[in-house]
C-alpha cells in the first residue's frame, strides 16, 4: 500500500511538471488545433459558454489526465492480484497532485496576466490570449480550481478504466488473455509452419520494400525531401556504425568523408568551376572509391591513438576538410564559399531524374545495399575482429587479431559509405557547399548511431527515423520543437540507455543444433 | 625429447628495471611447466615477451626452434602459442560462442569481400569453425550456455570460456596465467583435472602461472622460480620444495634461516 501510494504520488508529480512544460511551450493551445486536424472537427461543439478551441484542448487534457490516472494506479511488478481499492485510490492521488501542480500554475499565470505583465516577453507562446484560453475565459482562483477538480477527476476515471471495476481486473484478465491466445495462435499447425518456414520471412520482408518503394508516389515534395535526407542519413548512420559501434573507433570528423563523397560528384558532373561534366554513373563510384582511399590515408597515421585522443584528431579533421573548402586558395578549385551549382543528376535509359520519388528510390536501394553489405560483414570473421577490438584491444591482438589492418578496413568501408551518402546527396540537391559540411552533421550521425543503439542495423534505421524525422513532425511548435526534441532525448537515453534498439546476438548454438537435427541440449549451470 | 619453447638470457628492461634479467627455460613438448615466484616478481613480463606484447632488449625466444622476437602478438598467435590472463578479459558483450570463433580468427581465412559475396567456400568455413566451436564449448563443459553473454556467465565459467577462446586458435603452447585466482578448493581440484585433460587430450605443452602451491606442486613436471626476474631455481616439485633460495624469496632471509622450526609447526 505504501508502494502504491509512493507510485501515485511520482505518477501525479511527472505528469503534472510535464503539463505544465507543455502549457509553458505553447502545446496545450496548438494540441487542440492538432487533434482538430486529426479528426477533422474544427467546429466542435462549443457548449456551456466555450469556444471549440477550449473544447478540445480539455480533451487534449482530459487523456492526459486519464493517462497520469492509469500510470499512478499501475500494478506493482510481482504482483498477482489486482484488488481494486488501491488501484482507485493510486489514480485519485495521481490526480490530485497533478490537479494540484497544473491549478497552482493556472493561479500564478493567471494573476500575472491580471496585472498585464508581459509574461510572452520571456516565454513567447504565453500570450493573454492563450492565457485567458487555457482559464476558460474566468478568473485565475475558479481556473486553478477547475484543473484541480479537472485532473483528480480525470485521474481516478484513468485509475478505474486501466483495472476496471467488477471481481476480476483488466489488467490481470488482459495480461493473462494476450499471452494464451498469442501462444495458441503460434501453436497452430499451419501458423507452426508459416512460422517455421525460412520464406515467409521473406515474404514479409518483400511486403515491407514494396510498401516502402510506394511511399514516394503518396508523399508530397517536400515529405520526400526529407524521407530522402533521412534515409542518407540512414547511410551515414550505418557507415558510422561500422566504425564506432562495432570497431569502437570515436570518429567524431566523419562528415569529411561525406564531404568529399559529395564534392567528388559535384566536380565532376557540374559544369562549373571544373567543367568536366562526366555522367553521375562514372562519378558515383569515383566519389566512394576517394571517400574509402582518403579514410586508409587518414587511418595509417592516427589509429594508433586511443579512445579521445583519436576522436580529437578525427574531429580537426573534419574541420580542415570544411576550412579547405571555403578557402581562397580553393576557391577557383571548389568554389569557394560559394559552393558548387547545377550538379548533375542520374539519367536511366535517358530519363533524367527530376521528381523527389526518383532519388528516394535511388537513395532506398543505396540503402538496402549498404544493408546487405553491413549484415554480411557484421556476422563474419572481419565482423567479429571488429567487435572483439571494440570489446579489448589487447586481448583482441593475442587472439591473433592484426588490429591495425582491420582498424583501416573499419575505417575505409565506414568512409565508403559516408563517400556514397555524400556523393547522392550533392546530386539530390544539385548544389553543394561548405555550409553542408559543419561538424554538427558529425555529431548528429554520432548521435543517430547511439540513440539507435550501437552495432545495431535497425537501431541505426530506427535512430536517423528519429533524429531527422521528428525534428519535421514538430514543427508545429516552430522553436519551441529543439527544446522538445532534448527533453525526448533525454527520457529517451532515461528509458533506454543501449538505444531504442539495441544489438542483438545472434543464436548460433542452437541454429547448428536444427542445421545437424540433434535435439537442443538440456540446459546447465545457469546460475546467475 | 622434443622442445616446445627455449629462451635464451631473456632480457627485459623498463628504463633502470630489470623486470626479466637473463633468463634460460626449456620447456619440453607436452609436459606441463609452472613459473612461480612472489608477486612482481617478473612472470607476466614474461609472458609478455613470449608472445610478442614486449620486444625483449637481450636474448631470444625459440618456439620450435623458431625466433619468435620481432614478431607481433598475431603472428605468434599464428605460430601456435596462445594465452589466458590472470584478471579474466573476455569479449564480455559477445556471446559464449563468438568469443570462441574470435579465437579461431587465425585458423580461418575468409576476407572481407568473400564475407559481402558468401562464396562457397566462405561459407563452408563459417560453418566448419561454428561446429568446432561447439566443440570446444563441449570439451570445457558449457553446452547450453553458448549463445549467453559472456559477461552473464558464472565466474569459473568465463575461466573456462577464456581457455576455450584460447583454444580456438589451435595452440601447441598453452599459456596460463593464475588460472585457479578466486576460486574455492573444489573449482580449483577440477581445473587441476581439466589442465591435465589439455594436456592428455588434446596434446598441448602448457606453462603456467600460478600462486596456489597445490596446484603446482600437484600437475607440474617442472617447475622455474622467478624473483626480481632472475629465474633462482628450476626442478622438479620435490627439488623445489626443499629449495632454501625459494623460501628465502618467498618468506624472507629470516625463515630461511629457521627452516627447520617452520617445518615442523602445522601450517
Amino acid at each position: 500500500m505504501k508502494k502504491q501510494f509512493r507510485f501515485a504520488w511520482s505518477a501525479g508529480v511527472t505528469f503534472g511538471i510535464v503539463t505544465i512544460f507543455l502549457f509553458l511551450i505553447g502545446f496545450t493551445s496548438t494540441s487542440g488545433d492538432l487533434l482538430a486536424d486529426l479528426f477533422g472537427n474544427k467546429n466542435a461543439a462549443s457548449f456551456l459558454g466555450l469556444t471549440p478551441q477550449m473544447v478540445n484542448m480539455l480533451i487534449f487534457l482530459a487523456l492526459v489526465g486519464l493517462w497520469a490516472g492509469s500510470y499512478g494506479s499501475r500494478k506493482m511488478k510481482g504482483q498477482t492480484e489486482d484488488p481494486w481499492a488501491p488501484a482507485l485510490v493510486g489514480g485519485l492521488i495521481a490526480g490530485l497532485v497533478h490537479g494540484i501542480l497544473v491549478g497552482l500554475l493556472a493561479l500564478l499565470v493567471g494573476i500575472l496576466n491580471l496585472h498585464h505583465l508581459p509574461i510572452n516577453m520571456y516565454l513567447a507562446a504565453l500570450l493573454p490570449p492563450v492565457i485567458t484560453m487555457f482559464l476558460l475565459g474566468g478568473s485565475p482562483i475558479q481556473g486553478a480550481i477547475f484543473y484541480l477538480v479537472f485532473f483528480t477527476l480525470t485521474g481516478f476515471l484513468g485509475g478505474l478504466l486501466s483495472r476496471g471495476v467488477g471481481r476480476g481486473s483488466w489488467r490481470g484478465r488482459a495480461s493473462g488473455n494476450w499471452k494464451n491466445t498469442w501462444d495458441g495462435f503460434n501453436q497452430k499447425p499451419l501458423i507452426k509452419q508459416v512460422r517455421g518456414n525460412p520464406a515467409s520471412r521473406y515474404v514479409v520482408y518483400g511486403v515491407l520494400l514494396v510498401l516502402l518503394f510506394l511511399v514516394p508516389l503518396v508523399a508530397g515534395q517536400y515529405w520526400n525531401y526529407t524521407i530522402g535526407t533521412i534515409f542518407i542519413y540512414v547511410l551515414l548512420g550505418l557507415g558510422l556504425n561500422i566504425v564506432v559501434g562495432l570497431a569502437g573507433l570515436l570518429d567524431l570528423g566523419y562528415v569529411a568523408f561525406f564531404a568529399i563523397g559529395a564534392y567528388t560528384m559535384a566536380l565532376l558532373t557540374a559544369p562549373a568551376p571544373q567543367h568536366i561534366m562526366w555522367s553521375f554513373w562514372i562519378a558515383l563510384p569515383i566519389g566512394v572509391v576517394l571517400a574509402a582511399l582518403t579514410g586508409l590515408l587518414l587511418g595509417a597515421p592516427v589509429l594508433r591513438l586511443r579512445g579521445d585522443y583519436l576522436a580529437i584528431v578525427t574531429l580537426g579533421f573534419g574541420e580542415i576538410i570544411r576550412l579547405l573548402s571555403t578557402s581562397d586558395a580553393m576557391t577557383s578549385f571548389s568554389g569557394g564559399p560559394k559552393g558548387v551549382p547545377s550538379i548533375g543528376g542520374p539519367i536511366i535509359f535517358g530519363h533524367p531524374f527530376n521528381s523527389g520519388a526518383d532519388y528516394v528510390w535511388l537513395i532506398f536501394l543505396a540503402a538496402i545495399l549498404i544493408i546487405f553489405v553491413t549484415n554480411r560483414l557484421q556476422n563474419s570473421r572481419v565482423g567479429r575482429a571488429w567487435e572483439a577490438m571494440r570489446e579489448d584491444e589487447t586481448v583482441s591482438r593475442a587472439m591473433g587479431i592484426n588490429t591495425l589492418t582491420q582498424k583501416l578496413m573499419a575505417f575505409a568501408i565506414g568512409a565508403a559509405f559516408a563517400g556514397l551518402g555524400g556523393a547522392l546527396f550533392a546530386s539530390r540537391n544539385q548544389f553543394t557547399g561548405p555550409e553542408d559540411f559543419t561538424f554538427m552533421v558529425s555529431v548528429n550521425v554520432v548521435a543517430v548511431v547511439i540513440v539507435g543503439g550501437m552495432g545495431s542495423i535497425p537501431g541505426v534505421i530506427a535512430g536517423a527515423l528519429v533524429l531527422k524525422g521528428l525534428p519535421e513532425v514538430l514543427r508545429e511548435l516552430q522553436d519551441y520543437r529543439v527544446l522538445v526534441f532534448g527533453a525526448l532525448l533525454v527520457v529517451m537515453m532515461l528509458w533506454r540507455p543501449a538505444g531504442i534498439i539495441p544489438s542483438s546476438r545472434r543464436k548460433m548454438e542452437v541454429e547448428v543444433e536444427k542445421d545437424t537435427g540433434v535435439t537442443e541440449p538440456p540446459k546447465e549451470g545457469g546460475e546467475k | 625429447m622434443i622442445i616446445a619453447l627455449e629462451t635464451k638470457s631473456l632480457t627485459k628492461q623498463f628504463g633502470g628495471l630489470t623486470a626479466v634479467d637473463s633468463v634460460d627455460l626449456t620447456i619440453q613438448e607436452n609436459s606441463i611447466f609452472s613459473v612461480i615466484g612472489p608477486n612482481g616478481a617478473g612472470k607476466t613480463t614474461f609472458y609478455n615477451c613470449i608472445t610478442g606484447f614486449y620486444t625483449p632488449e637481450v636474448g631470444d625466444v625459440l618456439f620450435y626452434g623458431k625466433s619468435l622476437v620481432g614478431l607481433t602478438p598475431d603472428q605468434v598467435t599464428y605460430q601456435g602459442i596462445s594465452r589466458t590472463y590472470q584478471n579474466i578479459r573476455l569479449f564480455a558483450n559477445m556471446s559464449a560462442i563468438e568469443n570462441i570463433l574470435v579465437g579461431e580468427h587465425s585458423r580461418i581465412k575468409g576476407s572481407w569481400v568473400e564475407a559481402i559475396l558468401h562464396t562457397p567456400r566462405v561459407v563452408k568455413e563459417e560453418k566448419q569453425a561454428v561446429v568446432r566451436a561447439r566443440e570446444l564449448l563441449n570439451f570445457v563443459g558449457l553446452v547450453g550456455l553458448g549463445d549467453q553473454l559472456a559477461r552473464n556467465l558464472p565466474y569459473g565459467a568465463q575461466r573456462r570460456l577464456e581457455i576455450a577462446r584460447a583454444l580456438g586458435s589451435q595452440p601447441r603452447l598453452l599459456l596460463l596465467d593464475e588460472p585457479t585466482a578466486g576460486m574455492n578448493p573444489h573449482e580449483t581440484t577440477e581445473m587441476m583435472h581439466f589442465i591435465r585433460r589439455l594436456r592428455d587430450e588434446l596434446r598441448i605443452t602448457i606453462l603456467l602461472i600460478e600462486h596456489d602451491m597445490r596446484v603446482v606442486m600437484g600437475i607440474s613436471e617442472r617447475i622455474a622460480v622467478l624473483d626480481y626476474g632472475a629465474k633462482i631455481a628450476e626442478g622438479t616439485p620435490a627439488e623445489i620444495q626443499g629449495n632454501p633460495r625459494v623460501i628465502e624469496a618467498y618468506l624472507g632471509s629470516g625463515a630461511a634461516s629457521g627452516l627447520n622450526d617452520a617445518a615442523t609447526q602445522p601450517a
